[in-house]
């Protein structure tokens, strides 16, 4: 599904992220990402999603060469993965319902079969009570479990999560992952970039530990 | 295709919301649009009107031709004999008694013409030529006043054609006019739209993020950019109507006065629809330029 060979990722400024890293993760693994703040996680999932471009060395997701995508086709390859962001990155200027239904707008799908899809997502992340309030009134976990419920609605195969429990406490973190667990078994492909150890040790799963842009290949 | 139809109506409806959710911003968009475009609509209303008044004037100009008061039996003569020439189409004979006569009927001056000794018209000839082209007029008004016998002639459709010449140079005003205002527009609408897609930031970026294209992203600022145009198209229809009900009164007392049955007329619903249609196309213009170059910039500063 992914892999990633002799690549590196040098900032302007010349701070290198990664440096000449392969890996390769099949269809339906659940891999976690660690390593202290600054080793290089979120440029990795970056590069997956085409959000950077690798300086050097060839990025593949499904087979496509990520890093050489024309910029009209990069849209395209992002319907496909789902992105989860520590940030949530929720649009608070219209309800849980509307930020959900997004990227199906985006697709063009049937407005009704879109609201329909939403609906029953944001079910599976529990807050189908609130699906007319404005995410700014939601918690922190809730709002995380929104950002989710937007990455899932286009049922991507892969699903990349950036530090998805980074702001929560340990019992909404416990739920989040167990969501993710769901998830992976139902064959998505999941990447995790997380220092929640609980969760790795919980969840099981394959590690990769980044380190100074370096790669290690480690098990929980 | 039915994929892009709902990314249409999508973007029209978000585009809708979007004006109705600033609708102070919006008003004062369209409100200076509608003034920028009232100028030169009102300049070619107004000429549109004058050129009116021009065509009123007899379709078939005539040249009056004004006899010596000696002039010799021979020469009353040899004039009627050239105007049996084939470049007249039609020549009548006014004599000074009949003018008097005509003039003491027609316009109440019976009075005046009463108390007169003696008759002070000339013996005159109405010429219509065969060609009322306006080099053609002058030519014969020229040869005829060039003979012996006629004290002067009076090209009649002079002042006509003077307003004519000054209502082209007015034409090719308006359209200059127009053109600068068109660019005022684009501009009008883009700095509009600039603002708007600064506010949007975050939902670029996001939408961008969950596989937006930039054509998804650009659809509802163009549609708001055209119905802004729109909205200025209307504001100017609201300016010129207020402007006309402010005018016509005096304008039909002028037009009085010179005993003109003269109004203004409104616009055609055809020349409507086509102000209406390019204040829409330039609002969108204005828009696609301001869209395009700020998504340019939110993806540098990514």
């Amino acid at each position: 599904m992914i892999s990633f060979s002799q690549v590196t990722k040098r900032y302007p400024g010349g701070h290198e992220a990664l440096t000449g890293i392969d890996l390769s993760i099949e269809k339906g693994e659940l891999v976690f990402l660690t390593g202290h703040s600054g080793a290089g996680k979120s440029t990795l999932l970056k590069l997956v999603a085409a959000i950077e471009r690798p300086t050097s060395g060839v990025v593949s997701v499904s087979g496509q060469n990520v890093g050489r995508l024309p910029q009209r086709a990069i849209p395209y390859l992002r319907r496909n993965i789902g992105l989860i962001f520590q940030d949530h990155k929720l649009l608070f200027d219209r309800n849980v319902i509307e930020n959900v239904v997004l990227p199906l707008d985006i697709a063009g799908l049937d407005r009704r079969e879109s609201l329909k899809r939403a609906r029953a997502v944001i079910d599976k992340v529990g807050l189908l009570k609130r699906e007319k309030a404005n995410p700014i009134s939601l918690s922190g976990g809730e709002q995380q479990r929104l950002c989710i419920a937007r990455a899932l609605v286009s049922r991507p195969a892969l699903l990349l999560a950036d530090e998805p429990t980074g702001n929560l406490d340990a019992g909404y973190a416990a739920d989040i992952m167990a969501m993710f667990r769901d998830f992976h078994q139902v064959g998505t492909t999941l990447v995790i970039a997380t220092h929640d150890d609980r969760a790795i040790a919980a969840l099981g799963g394959r590690t990769l530990h980044l380190n100074h842009g370096k790669v290690q290949e480690g098990s929980a | 295709m039915i994929g892009w139809l709902r990314h249409q109506k999508h973007a029209f409806t978000a585009a809708l919301r979007r004006l109705g959710a600033q609708p102070v911003a919006s008003l004062l968009t369209a409100l200076a649009m509608g003034v920028a475009i009232s100028l030169p609509g009102g300049l070619f209303l107004a000429l549109g009107n004058l050129d009116r008044l021009a065509g009123d004037l007899p379709a078939q100009p005539e040249i009056s031709v004004f006899l010596d008061a000696g002039a010799s039996a021979a020469q009353k003569q040899s004039i009627a004999e050239r105007l049996r020439q084939t470049d007249i189409a039609a020549a009548r004979y006014v004599p000074k008694d009949e003018a008097l006569a005509a003039l003491g009927s027609a316009q109440d001056l019976a009075d005046i013409t009463a108390g007169l000794t003696q008759n002070p018209l000339p013996d005159a000839w109405v010429v219509r030529p065969q060609t009322a082209s306006r080099e053609e007029l002058a030519r014969v008004a020229a040869e005829l006043g060039k003979l012996p016998g006629v004290a002067e002639t009076h090209l009649d459709s002079q002042w006509a054609d003077r307003l004519q010449a000054a209502i082209a140079i007015g034409r090719t005003g308006v359209w200059l006019l127009a053109g600068l205002f068109a660019i005022a527009l684009v501009a009008i609408s883009g700095n509009a739209i600039r603002a708007q897609v600064l506010v949007r930031r975050d939902e670029i970026l996001v939408s961008r993020l969950i596989g937006a294209t930039d054509r998804y992203i650009r659809r509802p600022f163009l549609y708001v950019g055209a119905m802004q145009g729109l909205l200025g198209g209307l504001a100017a229809g609201g300016v010129l109507t207020i402007a006309g009900v402010i005018l016509r009164a005096p304008v039909e007392r002028l037009a009085g006065l010179y005993g003109s049955a003269f109004h203004l007329l409104p616009p055609t619903a055809i020349e409507i629809v086509a102000v209406l249609g390019l204040t829409a196309l330039f609002g969108w213009l204005g828009a696609w330029l301001s869209v395009t170059r700020a998504l340019r910039q939110v993806e540098a500063a990514r």
